[in-house]
């Protein structure tokens, strides 16, 4: 089965922007597009071991009839051919369950709020709770449409970054784009630790092949240093690596970046597990 | 760090390595213990509402009481918790069935609080399959929390359900059966010791929380065989008194979907009627206990007719109340118009046969209400234990059987699916544990793919292709768009028997021109039955699967009965 | 015991998907761990044993390989190893297939005197079906059923005659090139014989077959046949 990417589509101009970054990362990557029209305010997703109930936003089922026509027109401008999906099973009457055996999904910030509340750090509860569980990466778009040249790693040497380091590669070899590294230095561990754990896990023929540059910083705060990530770059990083009291205490680099960074972002879940493809 | 996640993995505690059925036993019991508390806090706020709001009754204003309530839970359900309204039981089910008994989070106590609103303020409906609904969800959730699979999950669901039921009726036995029998819809050792302790201990907590003043208080007749022969008559009043109520209620959903007004407003409309409904008729309102209790009790005082109003009075409020839009179960109003029906055959039989020394109206209702539940929920055994139970005697099995056997058959004549599972019948969703359907539902098309197949370009000539047929162990050859390596046709051994011995053929036939490009493809993510079923119509043994317009594999019957077997057999076997 | 998911699926002869739901929903005894399986050996064969499963775990899955390729066994049998631990008789003499059968199969030194007697007579008994001249004055002579008990490795035994004999092929002619085919099994013998005839196609080839002398050459033509073969195919 192809990498396929799910993207709910919403009929407004906001919903153009996200689905051009949904085209434009199937084009750059080759994996194929399926869009959800949804036609309920609400569906569910069962995850191996979770279920969510998303909940949309009023705006999704504006102008149900156009819906298709413009989704169809967006992706073929980028020359795309998407696939659409129906519901197929329901929990209840008005709750469908949508597959979640995607390789991908795109999620703007928020999908249960109003559009209007849309903003750089906020990211909505669902959008959360869908990062948390779901066994695929999440494309987290920035609100208008962006197209990106290379691809940036935040890789800061726990297990989920790994995985994001992973991927990266994974995109890189993909879109044949250039690969650079973000290392923010907190411990007084050096360059060396880090090359040590990159490694262990046999990334040297990948690095030696993508790397573009990998920026190491030690001064400053990590978001005054995230001025140097490419403006059209696509971040991948990995989120909620540790436990919840953690996050609490010391917050989350995830959040940091997202609240700092209007770049697209590839969210590298807890649950994400490495397909070899 | 890692000592402290240790929680959160019971499987991996050195305890419950040496069997999992321990640690189900374990689990089983907390979540007994949460789910019969969930039952007991939904009943003492039922009660401490009826209590409150017994004051109005008296007002000529009270109708708008149970309009406002339904209004109320309608809008925490629709805008707060964002959840369908109705019982929930089915969704139990299908999840049970489809994804391992995962529930969300929000339906542990979403329907408690709705429901609480909606028969608190006298709304028709009753609080058990809510408490069921929040049971469930409370065990899947603990399931989820201990990461603990899909069968450990469906076993804790199951858990849920049976604390609720035993709790709320003090009834433990009923609660296992009504879990097995509904829930889970099968009976395994694996599953019935965890169970049979949450209903035991859902039951212990709400003797805790209650003492022994419970719902119903023990009674004993003195049966005589007249009795047990007027049963039957008695069973067919129940069966039809449970057929109209399963149509009125969809008759009522039929209404309801045409009326065009926001969905609290329509809530309060159906309030308002059950409102109306009670001023005359009081005893109709809320889940009904109490009259229940009196009616067991022998000492309802009002007539032969009274008791015939009352039963089809009920059935109008609880179809109005659900029907519009209200929250709750449909598992106490059975209860009520049971004991109304058997209440009025007794009094019939009395006024039809003065001379026959009947056994006293209380245990026609307990008949009446086991009638009920075993026509509406088609569950007999739920019905037969759940009586036996409240009277705590056995001198009415017998009875109670007739009663329960002939309600089930003369209802499942007319409404072949029970109330509950009337849903997902209609939606083909009903998927019990080693049926068919579940076996088919659960194997997906890409475990049945054979990848063994040679695919072929279009433009190929036959010379070429016959080194490729010579190489293949299969009979098929997918032929390939080059461009676009889309599926476009389909090439078998015998569409090239004609060509074979023709060597002038060789090097001027093109595959283009041999292959069939009509053949019927399934997808990938099609579902396993309706790949099946176009098979079956069309007489294929074998049909090519297709993902994205590219040629996957091949799915044949003969795989696919290899695949079923071993499926089978996990499923059915018990480990 | 650890291993991935990929190689307890092998060994239980399931899809991935399936083994991967299986665990999911707790039929099977088996604990996932991130990326890996977990589970006890003996727990895992005895529920294998109980549901009718195939399982073949070994403690290093490079071992399982071996088995799962025993189907190439008669294609890397290719015509030309057989042909030379055959190797090539000049000048046979005789006048009848008997005695030519004689004298050939007196000369394979690995063959028993009575498993001599069984194969010449097995010979003749196929002459007698349908002669085995294949035209163009060549024979196959080979036993209807293989030899196993006599013959470990599929043999060709190439004879070029002294003076042709009749050998009643279907063309009429006389013969005077003969190819003993012995081969353990059916299939092998299936193989070599279609991999002869398509030698044999080349009438080039068969016309200097006649004048043949040296092994090498031989050899070296059949080599050249073979691969052209098999690298159209």
């Amino acid at each position: 089965m192809g990498t396929r990417l799910l993207h709910i589509f919403r009929n407004t101009p906001l919903g153009r922007e996200t689905l051009f970054q949904s085209a434009y990362f199937c084009k750059q990557t080759g994996f194929s597009l399926v869009i959800y029209i949804p036609r309920f305010k609400k569906f569910l997703m069962y995850f191996k071991n979770d279920a969510v109930q998303v909940d949309l936003d009023d705006s999704y089922l504006v102008a149900h009839k156009t819906a298709e026509v413009h989704a169809k027109e967006i992706t073929e401008s980028l020359g795309i051919e998407p696939v659409f999906i129906q519901e197929d099973a329901f929990t209840a009457s008005t709750l469908p369950d949508i597959p979640s055996d995607f390789d991908f999904m795109c999620c703007p910030r928020s999908i249960s709020d109003m559009s209007s509340k849309v903003s750089l750090g906020h990211i909505g509860s669902p959008v959360r709770r869908i990062v948390r569980s779901a066994k695929f990466p999440i494309l987290i778009t920035s609100p208008v449409f962006k197209p990106w040249k290379s691809i940036a790693v935040m890789f800061g040497g726990s297990r989920n970054s790994v995985k994001a380091l992973k991927l990266g590669f994974r995109m890189a070899r993909k879109t044949g784009m250039p690969l650079d590294i973000f290392t923010q230095i907190e411990k007084p561990s050096t360059r060396k630790e880090y090359k040590a754990i990159v490694t262990s896990k046999n990334f040297d023929k990948n690095l030696s092949t993508y790397l573009h540059h990998w920026y190491l910083f030690e001064k400053h705060q990590f978001e005054e240093n995230l001025y140097d990530v490419p403006h059209d770059a696509l971040v991948v990083l990995g989120a909620y690596g540790h436990g919840v009291i953690k996050d609490i205490l010391f917050g989350s680099k995830m959040e940091t970046i997202q609240s700092t960074l209007s770049n697209n972002l590839l969210v590298v879940g807890p649950k994400y597990s490495q397909v070899n493809r | 760090m890692k000592r402290f996640s240790m929680w959160r993995y019971p499987a991996r505690w050195p305890l419950f390595r040496v069997d999992d059925r321990l640690l189900l036993i374990f689990t089983g019991a907390i979540v007994g213990i949460l789910s019969g508390l969930a039952a007991v806090a939904l009943n003492r706020s039922l009660s401490f509402m009826f209590d409150y709001l017994h004051r109005f009754r008296g007002h000529f204003l009270a109708f708008l009481l149970p309009a406002g309530g339904a209004a109320l839970s309608s809008i925490f359900l629709n805008q707060i918790i964002r959840e369908k309204p109705g019982h929930g039981v089915p969704e139990v089910i299908y999840s049970v069935s489809r994804y391992g008994g995962l529930l969300r989070f929000r339906s542990s106590f979403s329907r408690l609080i709705s429901s609480c609103l909606t028969i608190g303020s006298g709304g028709s409906a009753g609080p058990e399959a809510p408490v069921v609904m929040s049971g469930s969800a409370i065990g899947s959730n603990i399931a989820t929390l201990f990461s603990l699979n899909d069968k450990q999950r469906v076993t804790l669901v199951g858990c849920g359900a049976a604390g609720a039921i035993s709790s709320i009726f003090n009834a433990p036995i009923a609660g296992m059966i009504f879990t097995m029998e509904i829930i889970l819809g099968e009976w395994s050792t694996v599953n019935i010791v965890p169970i049979a302790i949450a209903a035991v201990v859902g039951t212990e907590v709400s003797h805790f929380f209650t003492g022994d003043q419970i719902a119903f208080s023990h009674r004993n007749f003195s049966i005589h065989p007249l009795d047990v022969i007027s049963c039957v008559g008695l069973a067919v009043l129940t069966a039809l008194a449970s057929i109209i109520l399963t149509r009125m209620l969809r008759r009522m959903h039929g209404v309801v979907a045409k009326v065009s007004l926001p969905f609290w407003l329509k809530a309060a409309v159906g309030g308002c009627a059950v409102g109306l409904l009670g001023l005359y008729f009081p005893d109709i309102l809320g889940e009904g206990y109490h009259s229940i209790t009196e009616m067991i009790g022998g000492i309802f005082e009002a007539g032969i007719l009274a008791a015939a109003l009352g039963a089809i009075l009920k059935i109008v409020a609880t179809s109005l109340t659900l029907g519009w839009g209200g929250s709750g179960g449909i598992f106490a109003p059975c209860l009520v118009i049971g004991s109304f029906v058997g209440l009025f055959f007794q009094r019939g039989l009395t006024v039809m046969f003065p001379y026959v020394d009947w056994v006293n109206e209380g245990c026609y209702a307990l008949l009446g209400m086991a009638g009920l539940i075993s026509g509406i929920l088609q569950a007999p055994l739920t019905g037969i234990f759940l009586i036996v139970e409240i009277t705590g005697s056995y001198e009415v099995m017998l009875p109670l059987i007739v009663v329960s056997a002939f309600s089930t058959t003369i209802s499942r004549y007319f409404e072949p699916a029970s109330f509950y599972l009337k849903d997902l019948v209609e939606r083909g969703q009903l998927l019990r544990p080693g049926t068919d359907s579940r076996v088919l539902s659960d194997l997906s098309i890409a475990e049945l793919l054979e990848t063994d197949c040679i695919c072929v370009k279009k433009d190929m000539l036959l010379r070429d292709f016959l080194n490729i047929v010579q190489k293949s162990r299969r009979n098929y050859f997918p032929v390939e768009d080059e461009k676009t390596g889309h599926f476009i046709g389909m090439v078998h051994l015998d569409d090239i028997r004609p060509y074979l011995f023709n060597r002038v053929m060789y090097d001027t036939v093109l595959i283009e021109q041999i292959m069939n490009g009509k053949m019927m493809t399934a997808d990938i993510s099609d579902e396993l039955p309706a790949v099946l079923s176009t098979m079956d119509e069309n007489g294929f043994f074998s049909m090519p699967v297709v993902s994205e317009k590219r040629f996957v594999g091949m799915i044949s019957k003969a795989t696919l009965l290899d695949q079923y077997r071993k499926e089978l057999m996990v499923q059915t076997s018990d480990t | 015991m650890k291993l991935e998911l990929k190689e307890v699926a092998k060994s239980l002869d399931l899809p991935q998907g399936t083994v991967e739901r299986w665990i999911r929903q707790g039929r099977i005894p088996i604990q996932k761990r991130n990326d890996l399986c977990m589970f006890n050996k003996a727990v895992l064969k005895k529920w294998a044993k109980m549901h009718n499963l195939s399982c073949n775990l070994s403690e290093t899955p490079d071992q399982t390989e071996p088995d799962d390729d025993q189907v190439p066994d008669d294609d890397n049998d290719n015509l030309l190893s057989s042909m030379k631990r055959g190797g090539l008789l000049v000048d046979v003499p005789g006048n009848d297939a008997e005695f030519v059968f004689r004298y050939v199969v007196g000369r394979i030194p690995e063959l028993s005197t009575e498993n001599k007697d069984a194969l010449i007579e097995r010979l003749l008994q196929r002459e007698e079906l349908v002669s085995t001249g294949i035209g163009k004055g060549v024979a196959v002579p080979h036993p209807r059923s293989p030899m196993p008990e006599a013959i470990s490795e599929s043999l060709v035994i190439t004879c070029v005659l002294a003076h042709p004999i009749d050998f009643k092929s279907i063309d009429d002619q006389p013969v005077s090139v003969l190819f003993f085919l012995l081969s353990p099994s059916i299939s092998c013998h299936l193989n070599l014989l279609s991999r002869l005839s398509f030698c044999l196609r080349d009438n080039a080839f068969v016309s200097t077959l006649k004048a043949l002398r040296d092994k090498h050459v031989l050899f070296e033509k059949i080599e050249l046949i073979e691969k052209q073969a098999d690298g159209k195919g």
